[in-house]
């Protein structure tokens, strides 16, 4: 993986995030998340806080899998509002998705 | 006072033994036949009374006792219950209360050697064998008054760091003079070397100044720098030391300018090294200490990292936490990015528990063997701290924390995480057998280290971190004291660390009494709990000496002078180094060697007793005659 890149944060806040880096890894998300798909949206909030923009653009899909239900920022200890960090990285995918070629074939 | 003590020796003097058999709950009841207990424990000779209660340890159960002494009905008391350890004092006391002799007490335990590992039948035989033993003994007890040790006024704190000043200042408080010793030129120890204390952000100098101060203008302490210990016998109430003092060595010379200006009574603050409390010796000599308590502040050293662990040693870029602290005190105060000897820093890995919480296996041992399997405690707080401050004052300044577990405690310390957070710093976690590696970077990253780490928070994904510098966040040691441990037999724990007698209950005192424990000399502790470790070690230290006088149990080794040949083999038994000693005294004209205890020292082990061919010592509350006594008992019991 390439070096972690700490202007990605900096850069959501762009797209409505402000929280990024509030998350402490714990989990909570994933496990009240309904769609009992492996690993969402933690893995999802991991990459943005480390910058790996192309795992967010590769993996993009997926943020559409959310149901915008609010249980993640409802139990989220951190305060760190994940459900709108997932929106907000919805916006960010959606602004660099034709143009960098991440069109899925 | 007189009177009632000699209850079991007054007039009508014959034993009469009193059984108090406790069923602890159901503890015991459940698996010992108590009421078989009681009907066959009221037959042995001597007994005058067997009684049971559901807790003997409880106030009726007390009461029992007590009325039974108090009507004369019994003159020695025998309790049958829990182990001594737990609550022999209670019923001790229990007698004392009722106007008998602390000391005609004999206990069975019949809890944890009985019912906690046997069962049926043979648990109620075992348990009469234990009474019946314990009555023959009992029958043989005769009174015995506690020692009463002189204890001077005075008290001896080894180091001067932050818990040395807490502990001599309270201990002045108190009305004792102190004698506070320090190796060093300077007062405030490893506390001194700190910037600002997390998690207040209080100034380091100040902390030790406010103590600093009162300990320079308090006439009952007395400051010895430069001193060390090197002479050291005596006990509790009787200490005496012998320090060697120094001039400084040409590294610790103070600039002219710090010195304190002449007739100024203001302590002085020099940045890393402490306060400067008065003159330093100019020639070498010795002093001698005569004192009533000593309270080790020895304190600790950070861990040094082996050459080439995580590049420390080996790449310049690499320092350890208290390195960077006094870095970043010395650094210009603002600017958006954080400068080091004329170098831009933006970007800081930041790596925990280096030298703490070391695994077997994993880790390597130090070159005397050794891991460091405990938890510092005080490093994520303080690495916490660090990341906040350089991102608040160099907000172009980077930083990442590599940690194991994050281990926040205390008051405030969380509140430092979230803190971290909030300043956008970023956590990579890993497994201790996947350490961070820190390399010199090929020139992709702009930086001149990479730290690569497989991040446990990114799924196990190998991160890679551009670095500027890296900090390695170092644990405790405790300082280098072998020569105080050999002179002063200290006990050592298995990490290095000084040890206490117990941890919850007896928390500040070693096994020597007298002898206490202030800081980090006993383990990885903060600034405020270091204070109240010697606040606390003050405060049992104040109460040992209060009186004057020190009262001490009565179980030691007595002389027989009629017996005593003087061979010395009782000297040469002994454990306890002085307990025992020859001397001359003269019996019919003739001048002969004679064995003497000296009280204070005897721990009551009957080493000496094993030796002496004439019978002629026995150790008081545990005679041979007792001894004979309760073999007897339980022998008869088995031929029956």
């Amino acid at each position: 993986m390439a070096f972690v890149d700490l202007s990605f944060p900096d850069e959501l806040e762009r797209f409505g995030v402000s929280t990024t880096l509030d998350c402490f890894n714990c989990g909570t998300c994933a496990a009240i998340c309904p769609l009992i798909y492996e690993h969402f949206p933690r893995q999802m909030i991991r990459y943005a806080q480390i910058g790996a923009r192309d795992r967010i653009l590769e993996n993009g899909v997926e943020l559409w899998r959310c149901l915008h239900c609010g249980l993640c920022t409802q139990t989220c200890p951190r305060e760190a509002n994940p459900g709108e960090l997932i929106l907000g990285l919805r916006r960010y995918v959606l602004h660099h998705w034709r143009r960098d070629g991440h069109v899925p074939s | 006072m007189e009177e009632k003590r000699n209850l079991a020796s007054d007039g009508s003097d014959a034993p009469r033994v009193g059984i108090y058999i406790c069923h602890c709950g159901g503890n015991i009841s459940d698996h010992v036949d108590v009421e078989v207990l009681c009907e066959k424990a009221e037959k042995i000779p001597g007994v005058a009374v067997a009684r049971r209660n559901m807790f003997m340890c409880s106030d009726p159960g007390q009461e029992l006792i007590m009325e039974d002494i108090r009507s004369g009905k019994v003159n020695r008391i025998v309790v049958a219950s829990c182990s001594p350890s737990l609550h022999e004092m209670t019923f001790r006391s229990a007698l004392e209360r009722a106007g008998a002799n602390p000391y005609v007490y004999e206990h069975a335990n019949i809890r944890e050697q009985v019912s906690w590992v046997h069962h049926g039948e043979p648990a109620t035989e075992k348990a009469f064998q234990l009474i019946s033993a314990a009555a023959a003994k009992a029958r043989l007890l005769e009174p015995l008054e506690p020692l009463r040790v002189e204890a001077r006024r005075h008290a001896t704190v080894i180091g001067a760091g932050i818990a040395g000043l807490r502990a001599a200042v309270d201990l002045a408080d108190r009305g004792f003079q102190v004698a506070l010793l320090e190796k060093t030129p300077f007062a405030g120890g490893r506390v001194a070397r700190l910037d600002r204390l997390a998690p207040t952000g209080e100034a380091a100098s100040e902390a030790i100044l406010s103590l600093a101060r009162r300990v320079m203008e308090h006439p009952a302490i007395t400051f010895y720098p430069c001193a060390q210990v090197v002479g050291f016998d005596g006990y509790v109430g009787n200490f005496s030391l012998e320090l060697q003092v120094e001039p400084p060595a040409a590294e610790d010379a103070v600039p002219p300018s710090n010195l304190p200006p002449a007739g100024d009574g203001e302590p002085v603050f020099v940045p890393s090294r402490g306060v400067l409390l008065g003159p330093l010796p100019t020639e070498k000599g010795r002093i001698q200490v005569e004192t009533g308590v000593v309270v080790l502040a020895t304190g600790f050293k950070p861990y040094t990292p082996r050459k080439g662990e995580y590049g420390y040693g080996e790449l310049p870029e690499v320092m350890t936490l208290p390195q960077f602290i006094e870095a970043l005190r010395d650094a210009q105060a603002d600017g958006s990015v954080l400068m080091l000897s004329g170098r831009p820093i933006r970007s800081i890995a930041m790596i925990h528990c280096v030298g703490s919480r070391q695994i077997p296996g994993i880790h390597e041992e130090d070159a005397s063997g050794y891991l460091n399997e405990y938890c510092s405690r005080t490093c994520c707080s303080a690495t916490l701290f660090a990341a906040n401050q350089v991102r608040t004052r160099y907000p172009e300044t980077r930083v990442f924390e590599f940690y194991r577990d994050i281990r926040a405690y205390g008051r405030g310390q969380e509140e430092l995480y979230q803190e971290a957070a909030r300043n956008k710093v970023l956590f990579l976690r890993f497994e201790p057998e996947d350490p961070p590696r820190v390399e010199r970077s090929d020139g992709s990253s702009g930086t001149p280290l990479v730290v690569r780490v497989k991040d446990a928070l990114t799924f196990g994904e190998e991160v890679q971190v551009p670095a500027d510098l890296v900090v390695l966040a170092v644990g405790m040691e405790p300082t280098g004291i072998q020569d105080l441990v050999d002179l002063m037999k200290l006990p050592v724990g298995a990490d290095r660390f000084l040890l206490e007698v117990h941890p919850k209950l007896r928390p500040v005192e070693l096994a020597t009494t007298g002898l206490l424990l202030a800081g980090t000399c006993q383990a990885p502790m903060d600034v405020s709990e270091a204070c109240n470790a010697a606040s606390a070690a003050a405060s049992k230290a104040a109460s040992l000496l209060a009186k004057g006088y020190v009262q001490l149990d009565p179980f030691v080794a007595e002389v027989d002078m009629e017996k005593c040949q003087g061979t010395g083999s009782c000297v040469e038994a002994c454990l306890a180094d002085g307990a025992i000693e020859l001397v001359d005294v003269v019996v019919n004209g003739e001048t002969v060697r004679r064995a003497r205890v000296v009280q204070a020292l005897c721990l009551g082990c009957g080493a000496c007793v094993a030796a002496c061919p004439s019978g002629a010592i026995q150790v008081k509350g545990s005679t041979l005659a007792q001894f004979e006594a309760m073999v007897d008992a339980i022998a008869s019991h088995e031929a029956a």
